[in-house]
């Protein structure tokens, strides 16, 4: 009889969270990222190049988003306020299928929150290109906007890359704490395989730490300090 | 003359394939004046560095006041205390007053009290003309101020020699002079002085010898008299012919002498 | 914040400001958890940034294992792995608590100072925090330069004395930006011990969620004391950078 389930071994946990738990958490990573990028992105310009009041408006949204904990945006979008994630007019609706509201919730959380903090590396890395690009634009007839599209952005973008990495990193950390409303990602996925065993559980928690780590280190390491080198070395930056 | 204060005997120092010093020896006597110069890349530095210990030589012997520094066991911290080192960069300590890096060696090497420092960091910032200056922050003053502190802050410790790397190469030329001045009243009143630089004319004046450093070896040694009347090797007369064009009285010809000292 | 103020906003907001004891109890638990971190936090962050800047190589590699791992982790993975760790070792947990009561006004407190699972949190947040502590040590240190360690060692300094002396009041005063940057953003992170079930503030909003069934007011309130605390530690630090400027430095 073979009532008793088996305990998972290192192998067949590692390849549960691997399957059932990666892809929620690449999809949350990419979609937070992405999300955060547009949001981010506006908002540096924003403050860079806007008049006053946009700039305070966009401080203040940082100040706003990185100041309350993931965990708590996480709740107000994912369960709390889904109730606006559908536009009913008259009879029709339309929005978002209540099955998919929790991921969106977090979705939202997690770009809102990224978003306050690519505003503050591209607006960093927006100031930090040197002065004398700008200049030099301008004394070709271009526009503040041409010369930001063609000469300042593709630079401030290089130089956000060491920045973005680490963020990049965070998002993929934050997204274990959508296991709170119930979305099978990896953290989760880990606590799912052992969850008949009691003594596993570290041991899922490990595995899945490792996992996590491999999707980390790898790209900080490749995109992080090597690269703020090799940007002084071409010139760039340093304004 | 006196005893002997420094013995460098036959050293040798490699940085992995590169050698940069190969077989370097001379003497130093009690109130001497060496003045060592010669093209960059030529081991003076490292020369330097290896007699104070801060970065040991391969091979070879280095005696201060014949007490042999090679040897294992050795309290090198105690030695170094008795080896003043000025630098090029001036390396002052930058969240000390002026007062504070001078004094700091005195009460922490050599476990002086707390006033007694103080007095006789302030005789020696007034050797060096920056009395007034006790209470400033090395960042609130100007190159040659600076330099002048860090000439002090050696003094005090009373060393048996005091090793002047550059020390006014990274000057603006208007504040080498106040420089050399102290050092020139430091050598006339008796202080045993290693200097490496090409300033010549303070070579001219107070250099009990002069050694020309070149790829690793003394080149050539001799009075200033030797070197500036009648210098034995070639690349010594090319190298001071440079000095002097740039130095000298080719005033108008500046600018054409430091594209040729370029290259 | 951004809606009109209608008298039922108002209201919500007043019901569950109701529950001021709660929330209060909450606070103190996360000012409690947030102080344990930093300063734990801060002193390993400081030994392992020394460790890895002067170490040899064996032992700054270990450091930089530790840092780059604990930085390449989730928290909530961190505090989890650390509160299953005994049942994995088959430790039996006693149940124990260190607590005090107060009174203010006319409600009663509870604030527990230690049990199993805050002594987990404090742990977990604090190993956490000296990671990247450590990071931003290690570019203060770096970013004093060797050179004023040389001068030392000229003066017959020993390499301690030197690191001592000149690089780490410099390299202290030269942190203060990046280490007021995780001070003010920490208590963010004591969030995470809700997982193990301690009672902080997160909690207190679910619980007050569940009896009153004003979530939007509650999480609002609790919001607002995050952005509330972190803006006041920000400002609090800025001040303190500004007066203890060394001109150069």
């Amino acid at each position: 009889m073979n009532s008793i389930p088996k305990p998972p071994n290192l192998a067949e946990i590692g390849f549960y969270i691997f399957v059932k738990g990666l892809p929620r958490t690449l999809i949350l990573t990419v979609l937070g990222l992405l999300g955060g990028f547009v949001i981010g992105l506006s908002l540096a310009i924003m403050r860079v190049y806007g008049g006053k009041e946009l700039n305070w408006l966009a401080s203040g949204y940082e100040k706003l988003f990185r100041g309350i904990p993931i965990l708590v945006l996480i709740f107000l979008f994912a369960i709390y306020l889904t109730n606006l994630y559908e536009i009913c007019i008259g009879d029709t609706c339309f929005g978002i299928e209540p099955q998919y509201r929790p991921l969106f919730g977090v979705f939202l959380a997690l770009a809102l929150r990224s978003g306050a903090y690519q505003s503050q590396i591209f607006r960093g890395a927006l100031l930090s290109v040197n002065p004398g690009q700008e200049e030099a634009a301008r004394a070709l007839g271009m526009s503040r906007f041409q010369a930001l599209r063609t000469i300042l952005l593709p630079q401030a973008l290089r130089l956000a890359v060491p920045s973005w990495s680490n963020e990049y990193a965070v998002v993929i950390k934050d997204s274990s704490f959508a296991l709170t409303v119930g979305i099978v990602e990896m953290t989760n996925a880990a606590l799912q395989i052992s969850s008949n065993f009691v003594e596993l559980w570290a041991v899922s928690i490990g595995v899945v730490a490792i996992i996590y780590f491999l999707l980390t280190y790898p790209i900080t390491r490749l995109f992080g300090e090597r690269q703020t080198k090799k940007l002084k070395e071409l010139g760039m930056g340093g304004g | 003359m006196g005893k002997s204060v420094l013995r460098i005997v036959d050293v040798w120092k490699s940085y992995g394939e590169l050698e940069v010093l190969k077989g370097v020896s001379f003497e130093l006597m009690e109130q001497e004046v060496k003045v060592i110069f010669g093209p960059s890349g030529s081991g003076k530095s490292t020369l330097l560095r290896c007699i104070n210990m801060l970065d040991p030589p391969d091979q070879g012997e280095v005696y201060l006041s014949e007490q042999n520094l090679m040897e294992p066991g050795i309290n090198l911290n105690i030695m170094r205390a008795n080896i003043g080192m000025v630098f090029q960069h001036f390396n002052l300590f930058a969240h000390l007053r002026a007062i504070n890096n001078v004094s700091i060696g005195l009460r922490r090497v050599k476990g002086v009290s707390k006033e007694e420092a103080r007095s006789k960091a302030l005789k020696a910032l007034n050797q060096v003309k920056m009395a007034e200056w006790a209470d400033h922050y090395p960042a609130q003053l100007s190159g040659g101020q600076q330099q002048r502190i860090g000439i002090a802050r050696a003094l005090v410790m009373e060393p048996d020699v005091i090793l002047f790397d550059e020390p006014t190469s990274a000057l603006d030329p208007e504040l080498i002079g106040e420089v050399l001045q102290i050092m020139l009243e430091l050598a006339k009143t008796g202080t045993t002085m290693i200097v490496v630089t090409h300033e010549m004319g303070f070579a001219r004046a107070v250099a009990s010898e002069m050694l020309f450093l070149g790829n690793g070896v003394i080149v050539e040694r001799g009075t200033p008299q030797h070197f500036f009347v009648s210098p034995k090797s070639d690349r010594v007369k090319t190298f001071l012919k440079q000095l002097d064009i740039l130095y000298g009285s080719h005033k108008g010809l500046l600018k054409l002498s430091k594209e040729e000292e370029d290259k | 914040m951004m809606f009109q103020a209608l008298p039922q906003e108002i209201q919500d907001l007043l019901t569950v400001l109701e529950y001021w004891d709660e929330i209060l109890e909450g606070f103190i638990m996360m000012i409690w958890l947030y102080v344990w971190a930093l300063v734990i936090g801060f002193f390993l962050g400081l030994f392992l940034a020394i460790l890895r800047q002067y170490g040899g190589a064996i032992i700054s590699r270990i450091a930089t294992g530790y840092i780059e791992i604990v930085r390449g982790t989730p928290l909530l993975a961190q505090i989890l792995l650390l509160y299953f760790l005994p049942y994995s070792l088959n430790i039996p947990i006693e149940r124990w608590a260190f607590y005090t009561n107060f009174r203010i006004s006319d409600r009663e407190m509870t604030f527990i100072l230690l049990n199993p699972e805050i002594l987990v949190g404090i742990l977990a947040l604090s190993l956490n925090s000296a990671a990247y502590q450590a990071e931003y040590l290690r570019g203060a240190i770096t970013s004093v330069g060797t050179e004023q360690l040389v001068a030392a060692q000229s003066l017959g300094m020993s390499r301690r004395a030197g690191i001592v002396h000149i690089v780490l009041p410099q390299a202290l005063r030269r942190v203060i930006p990046a280490w007021s940057n995780e001070a003010a953003y920490l208590p963010k992170y004591t969030i995470v011990v809700w997982y193990i079930g301690v009672p902080e503030l997160f909690g207190k909003a679910h619980y007050l969620v569940f009896k009153e069934f004003i979530p939007e007011a509650t999480f609002i309130i609790i919001a607002i004391i995050f952005l509330v605390l972190i803006s006041t530690v920000s400002k609090v630090l800025d001040v303190i950078h500004k007066r203890t400027a060394i001109p150069g430095l």
